[in-house]
């Protein structure tokens, strides 16, 4: 399957319209319907409050301070002022409100775009890049933010102001008023013809501060190599390209943003000079007043001021609906790997069993072909064989991480695409050949995702790991339990990380046990000692070591020997030393 | 001119002015002002305009043509102002970002690997992505609009003394007031933008490994325990987000309603004036809609203070970065090296816990030496001191009798191959990979890669050497990413080779035909080689034992078997299997 977020068909075949795409953004604050209309209400409150104000200091003017009844003024300054109080109440409430909204709107978001990344499997990640995703989930999501918690009420009240002057100035005079809104109309027809390569502007942009943040996650985490080998020009110069494109990306989306506003400013003016000259002309026909005429300036500029303050609006929902189709697009992704109900039950003591898998990577290179084997309860099996032979391959395959392209994997009889994650997950546990911390103490990464163990108190937990013969394990880290460990650097060495990942497997007590190549970096003696500590699980658990030392195999009940897509069954040790040494191969 | 910081900066560290960076960058600066200024002065025009086209025509001498051009002309003249103002505003803020990006970035690109893991990568992102764009922000919205409305202020002001210097007192004195509480606001709020910050570095690390830890996610179904991380993060995020809502909530609404009150004020103030005959109503007029002029600068000054705010606090973070010392380069040795390797007397802690306690041991030139020992032993980080990457606590390292620090840092690593215990490899084409180094000629990469017993797969990719490999090499078996850095490191044709554990994941009979390879394509070559595998170094002039950060024992194969016990230990548990080894 194709995960791919920056070659994704779907993101161009469709052409989705604004307003769909709006209204699945709308629907994740859904439940914020009341808030919203609160919110709405203080706006509509505040603008009509801010377009009264002047009118009255205006007929307070008029009558009281011309005609010098200074009792009236301090009645209108009285009235006023409880205008004022109300007006800030509701201005604070509309931005409280509304802030809240938009934090809350990016909360969810967030929360949303990272619960479908754990949805999606293995593949994925190994088709995007790691900078690219954290770029939308922190990136992409804020433009959305800053547009809804800022833009947004500002938006309302931009439009609320408008469609009064509007009104106002139908109202007055038909005539007059329609040609004032001439200029509208034709900014109208323009904002929709550009706004989609406006947006295709700052999406070309916002593609390009992902691929920077990749570069730099990518360089930074393997700047080990970049020291050794002196390539620290090499770091700069990838990120000069990569800091470069997005320069130029930038420059043409701020300047596709700003076209609004000059736009914008020009039919405003546009308008008031057709009001102007008409007004006069309608003034010499004799149907219209000197005095109607400047009130109707007036309103033409309080319906064109907002008109200016939409451009810039329209143009960061522009940036955030650019963003919103980059989130939408790992949102549309579905996990490939869906439990579907058992097929091909078949009566049988294995406890697994390979039926004809073939299994081919999305680049397109077949790694097994028609592979057939079957592993009892409670034996040891070594699958052997050439780097690239597919051994990794076939422990992802036994532990779903992948679906086999043709054939079936059966898991206790069953179709292991028919098993829960939860149930799969119970039953199989994988070392895998490159051990990951989290960075916390050995204790949390020991004990993670085991939700039988979560709360289990101290003294229960050491017993616990005496019982299993983990104590030794545990004695080679300085702490304990405690010792903190991290993700990257040089704390902690690549045999340690291999034991946590071996206790943390151990402790969740799998019926299948799979070790790729999971001692490959500890000492021989210690290694004696792992074998010893698996000795002591349940004689019903299944083994399967993945190894290239023979020393690790030579306890297995049986030997696969794996190798250009096939796995042939070993007789003995010896046979598994002769393939592998003198055996047909490529790798 | 960007590469040399202002130097009013340098000393005082605790509060940068993210101003400052605006230096370089003041004729452009300066532009936009002028442009943002003129655009506003234009527009003040056209209400002058009308006004005179009003009074034209009721005086009866109104005329359609010049007033239909002078406000084509203003009009027009505005358009260009405005988009040129956008087109300089564009140009400067993605100037600035792109200039500090690339500071930033050749800062760290200069600093040791030691720091960049201390600082943690996550951060850096931060500070190269969200931090830049804030500052990013400030210019493109911020710069302009303050100097336009501090001119704007001004100006009023000016007006408002010269027609009633009575009635300005009461208006001028909302500034201060209006000042004060920015003051406090954004005092307040600038450690909020710093935590908030920080919560970004926070964020982008759960999210970062739970990208590098998917598949150990997906095979234990942790998927929860991972939400539950993230959850907590994002939290603070959102509860971040909303004590600073909650100070900016206020602001604006406080703003607003101290210049109503302003307005009050003048009403009944200046009513009185009239009333009482000593001001007239055409100056109470002008004096009302400059107030209201005086009113939209004041408010746009205090949108754009969370903007500052939020730049000086991302401007702080950037500036720590760029202040920390770059290494000293005193190496100037430059001669090749013959490859002995002396170590006297090195330790090295980290977090106070002892990793390396008083190493010393001699590799001579040409020869080949294993390190052998448990996990922990110390014998990674060995290998980062001598490459290095890593300075000991105390102790020297000779190579041909030169201090490690002595040697010119692109000369030394050149003759240096080094490969990693785990795989690092880049997203990018393999012959890239490979020849990671710019100074690898098509022959040394065709020897690396047939050394490397990589020719067979290389040949079997459909596009070969340039076949593009995925981030982290996912795409790629556990040891065809071994061979690669093998390969990477003998592509430059090194006098010493440094092998960390690199069979590990190899198997045995490619493994022989490697070293066999490696002795005859470089036969002139040190070798120090960590290894768990006795057998591939038995035949090695020196192997030395580790255990615990010690050294226990040194000798060749023979001489161990019979001095060291923790050495027979070793060798009896391989030992089971050893008659298969031809």
């Amino acid at each position: 399957m194709n995960y791919n977020l920056n070659l994704s068909a779907s993101a161009t075949e469709k052409k989705k319209s604004t307003l769909a795409a709006l209204k699945r953004l709308l629907n994740l604050i859904k439940e914020e319907k009341r808030t919203l209309i609160l919110a709405t209400i203080a706006i509509l409150i505040n603008a009509s409050l801010s377009l009264l104000g002047p009118y009255l200091i205006g007929y307070t003017i008029d009558t009281y301070i011309q005609t010098k009844q200074f009792h009236g003024v301090i009645v209108f300054s009285g009235i006023l002022l409880t205008m004022y109080i109300i007006a800030f109440i509701t201005n604070y409430l509309q931005i409280q409100i509304m802030g809240g909204v938009g934090q809350r709107m990016l909360f969810s978001l967030r929360n949303v775009v990272f619960n479908k990344l754990q949805e999606l499997p293995v593949d994925f990640f190994n088709q995007n890049k790691a900078g690219d995703l954290i770029s939308r989930i922190n990136n992409d999501t804020d433009k959305l933010n800053q547009f809804f918690s800022q833009a947004l009420m500002q938006f309302i009240n931009s439009v609320f102001t408008m469609v009064g002057a509007g009104v106002f100035l139908i109202c007055i005079n038909p005539e007059l008023g329609t040609a004032a809104l001439l200029p509208a109309l034709i900014i109208w027809i323009f904002t929709k013809t550009i706004s989609p390569w406006v947006k295709r502007k700052n999406a070309a942009n916002l593609k390009s501060v992902g691929a920077l943040s990749a570069e730099i996650q990518e360089s930074l985490n393997n700047f080990k190599v970049i020291i050794a080998f002196n390539r620290r020009d090499y770091f700069r110069q990838r990120f000069n390209e990569a800091n470069k494109a997005n320069y130029s990306t930038s420059i043409s989306a701020g300047l596709a943003n700003n076209i609004f506003t000059a736009v914008y400013g020009l039919s405003a003016n546009i308008g008031q000079l057709i009001v102007l000259a008409l007004g006069i002309y309608l003034i010499t026909t004799g149907k219209f007043s000197i005095g109607l005429l400047i009130g109707f300036l007036a309103y033409v500029n309080s319906f064109y001021h907002p008109l200016r303050h939409l451009a810039g609006l329209w143009a960061s929902f522009q940036v955030a609906m650019a963003g919103w189709d980059r989130i939408s697009q790992i949102l549309s992704l579905n996990t490939n790997l869906i439990v579907v109900p058992n097929k091909c039950s078949e009566p049988t003591s294995s406890y697994l069993s390979f039926r004809n898998v073939s299994f081919t990577y999305p680049n397109g290179k077949e790694v097994l072909h028609r592979v057939s084997f079957d592993l009892e309860r409670g034996k040891t099996y070594a699958f052997v064989g050439p780097t690239g032979g597919g051994k990794t391959t076939t422990a992802s395959l036994i532990a779903r991480l992948y679906d086999a392209t043709k054939g079936s994997v059966l898991l206790d009889g069953q179709d292991i695409q028919s098993f829960t994650p939860e149930e799969r997950t119970r039953k199989i546990g994988f070392i895998l050949q490159e051990p990951f911390l989290f960075s916390g103490t050995v204790r949390e990464n020991i004990m993670y995702g085991n939700a039988e163990y979560a709360n289990l108190p101290e003294d229960k937990l050491t017993q616990l790991i005496n019982e299993s013969g983990l104590e030794i394990l545990l004695s080679r880290f300085d702490a304990g339990l405690d010792t903190q460990v991290q993700t990257t650097g040089d704390g902690i060495s690549l045999g340690q990380k291999q034991l946590i990942a071996f206790m943390r497997a151990v402790l969740r007590k799998p019926e299948l046990l799979i070790l790729d190549e999971a001692s490959a970096n500890i000492d021989t003696i210690t290694e004696q000692l792992l074998d010893s500590i698996l000795q002591k699980l349940p004689a019903t658990t299944t083994r399967v070591i993945i190894a290239h030392r023979l020393n690790t195999i030579e306890n297995a009940d049986e030997i696969f020997f794996v190798n250009t897509g096939t796995i042939i069954r070993a007789g003995s040790l010896n046979d598994a030393v002769n393939l592998l040494l003198h055996g047909k191969r490529d790798s | 001119m960007y590469n040399s910081p202002s130097p009013k900066n340098s000393p005082r560290q605790n509060k940068p002015n993210v101003f400052n960076l605006l230096k370089p960058y003041s004729l452009m600066v300066s532009f936009l002002v002028l442009f943002s200024l003129l655009s506003n002065g234009v527009n003040l025009f056209i209400p002058k305009l009308i006004s005179h086209g009003i009074d034209s025509f009721s005086s009866g001498e109104f005329e359609y043509k010049p007033l239909l051009i002078e406000f084509m002309v203003a009009s027009l003249l505005i358009f260009i102002l405005t988009y040129g103002q956008s087109i300089i505003q564009t140009y400067t803020s993605e100037l600035v970002a792109r200039d500090l990006r690339t500071r930033l970035a050749n800062k760290i690109s200069q600093q040791s690997y030691s720091y960049v893991i201390k600082t943690n990568p996550s951060k850096l992102l931060t500070n190269l992505t969200s931090d830049i764009d804030s500052i990013k922000m400030f210019v493109s919205q911020a710069v302009a609009t303050i100097f336009s409305s501090l001119f704007m202020i001004i100006g009023t002001c000016v007006l408002l003394i010269t027609i009633n210097w009575k009635l300005a007192i009461p208006i001028i004195a909302v500034i201060p007031v209006v000042g004060v509480t920015f003051f406090i606001v954004l005092r307040r709020v600038r450690e909020l933008f710093k935590r908030s910050r920080e919560i970004v570095d926070w964020l982008n690390k759960v999210i970062n490994e739970s990208i590098m830890g998917s598949a150990i996610i997906r095979v234990i179904n942790s998927h929860q325990a991972e939400y539950h991380k993230f959850l907590a993060a994002n939290t603070d995020a959102r509860n971040l987000g909303m004590a600073i809502l909650r100070l900016f909530a206020a602001l604006i609404p406080i703003v607003t309603f101290v210049s109503n009150i302003a307005m009050i004020v003048i009403l009944m103030l200046g009513g009185h004036f009239v009333i009482s005959g000593n001001m007239s109503l055409g100056d109470f007029a002008a004096f009302n809609s400059y107030l209201a002029m005086l009113v939209f600068p004041i408010l746009m000054i205090g949108f754009m203070s969370n903007i500052i705010a939020q730049a000086s606090a991302s401007y702080t973070r950037i500036n720590a970065v760029l202040e920390v010392a770059e290494p000293l380069e005193t190496g100037t040795v430059k001669q090749p090296l013959s490859g002995n390797i002396e170590l006297v007397n090195i330790s090295l802690s980290y977090d106070d816990k002892p990793i390396l306690k008083n190493i010393s041991f001699t590799v001579k030139a040409l020869s080949h030496a294993a390190i052998i020992g448990p996990t922990a032993a110390g014998k990674s980080q060995l290998l980062n001191l001598l490459t290095n990457l890593m300075k000991p606590d105390s102790g020297t390292i000779l190579f041909d009798g030169h201090n490690i620090d002595s040697f010119d840092k692109e000369s030394f690593h050149s003759q240096i191959g080094f490969v990693l215990q785990d795989s690092v490899i880049f997203n990018m084409s393999l012959r890239e990979n490979i020849a990671f180094s710019d100074k690898v000629t098509d022959q040394s990469l065709e020897k690396a890669i047939a050394t490397a017993e990589l020719t067979d797969f290389i040949d079997s990719l459909p596009n070969k050497l340039d076949t593009i490999v995925s981030e982290r090499g996912t795409s790629l078996s556990g040891g065809q990413k071994q061979r690669i850095m093998l390969a990477r490191a003998l592509a430059i044709n090194p006098k010493i080779l440094l092998l960390d554990d690199f069979t590990a994941r190899v198997d045995r009979k490619t493994e022989k035909k490697i070293l066999c390879n490696l002795e005859n394509n470089y036969p002139h070559i040190t070798l120090l080689a960590i290894t768990q595998k006795v057998a591939s170094i038995k035949h090695f002039e020196q192997i030395i034992l580790m255990m615990e950060g010690e050294v226990i024992a040194a000798g060749t194969h023979k001489e161990l078997l019979e001095t060291s016990t923790e050495y027979v230990q070793i060798y009896n548990s391989q030992r089971s299997t050893s008659h298969y080894e031809l």
